[in-house]
């Protein structure tokens, strides 16, 4: 179930800042094993099986297409993805931030992955 | 910060898509044998069609297990859609041709995800793995024996008729098991 909050305040909420770019911010929130997605003027909260959706859904988004596409209509994509309240209306631009911000977020998840490993299971 | 990714599923993204493309290969496998047991049923083949319902049967029990495995993992299973089965066929022997083609293909692909999780160290998945190389080799060597039916009896006179009765007991029962 998702929840649009506004104005968030990470510091009482308990959030980490996983990644940010100048479009936008993902936090995780260890209480509820989920993730708030800052970006195009809301935040969003994505569960673990909505957060891939959510990036399956940006990746597969064939941005040169876009990019090269001369047509008249408006570079508008529709992000709607089944079983999330959410549902995004990006331009062109702004998927391209999407992107950045995802790919710098699951990198960092990664990374996240790494340093636990080292530092506690391993 | 908590590893959720890490407490939600046991795999990664790479060895997750790749299981999930095997889950396609395992599908279109069996809708291949189930193609072949039609053609050879038509063309009056019984014991070869009862051979391809069987292998299309046990296809379809390594997609499932393909399928269950990735669920088990916490990982998101697609059943696939099955496209562009071959169901015309020139000869009898171009379907055990296509068949030992198919499980080649199989037994390359099954490799291709157990090098990637060397690399990754996932030895779960490869421990899971380990049970389709000893089937595989079971499934190239029933191929390879049925195709070679063709050479040492030849089609000429009764000859189909003669390798279609062998291809029925042919069986895998080796001291290597």
């Amino acid at each position: 179930m998702a929840i649009t909050i506004t104005a968030p305040n990470t510091t009482t909420l308990n959030w980490t800042k996983v990644f940010g770019n100048y479009a936008g911010t993902i936090y995780q929130s260890d209480s509820e094993s989920c993730w708030y997605v800052e970006f195009a003027g809301k935040t969003a909260r994505f569960d673990y099986r909505n957060i891939l959706k959510l990036k399956k859904a940006v990746y597969n988004i064939d941005i040169e297409a876009l990019l090269l596409n001369s047509e008249k209509a408006a570079d508008l994509e529709i992000l709607f993805i089944c079983a999330c309240d959410h549902c995004y209306v990006l331009s062109l631009l702004e998927i391209i931030a999407l992107k950045d911000l995802l790919q710098g977020t699951f990198v960092m998840l990664e990374l996240n992955h790494i340093i636990h490993d080292r530092l506690v299971r391993i | 910060m908590k590893d959720i990714m890490r407490v939600k599923c046991l795999l990664s993204s790479d060895v997750e898509a790749l299981l999930n493309q095997q889950i396609k290969k395992e599908a279109h496998s069996s809708s291949i044998y189930l193609a072949m047991a039609s053609w050879c049923n038509q063309n009056g083949f019984d014991f070869s069609s009862d051979y391809f319902f069987k292998q299309a049967e046990e296809e379809r029990q390594h997609q499932l297990k393909f399928f269950k495995y990735v669920l088990d993992m916490g990982g998101t299973a697609i059943s696939p859609e099955i496209t562009a089965v071959k169901t015309e066929f020139n000869s009898f022997r171009e379907i055990f041709e296509d068949a030992l083609d198919q499980e080649i293909s199989v037994t390359q692909s099954i490799k291709n995800i157990a090098a990637r999780c060397y690399k990754e160290q996932d030895f779960v998945t490869v421990e899971f793995l380990n049970w389709f190389f000893k089937e595989q080799r079971e499934e190239e060597y029933k191929a390879r024996r049925a195709l070679e039916l063709f050479e040492l009896i030849g089609e000429e006179g009764t000859g189909s008729w003669e390798i279609d009765k062998n291809v029925g007991k042919i069986k895998y029962s080796s001291e290597a098991e």
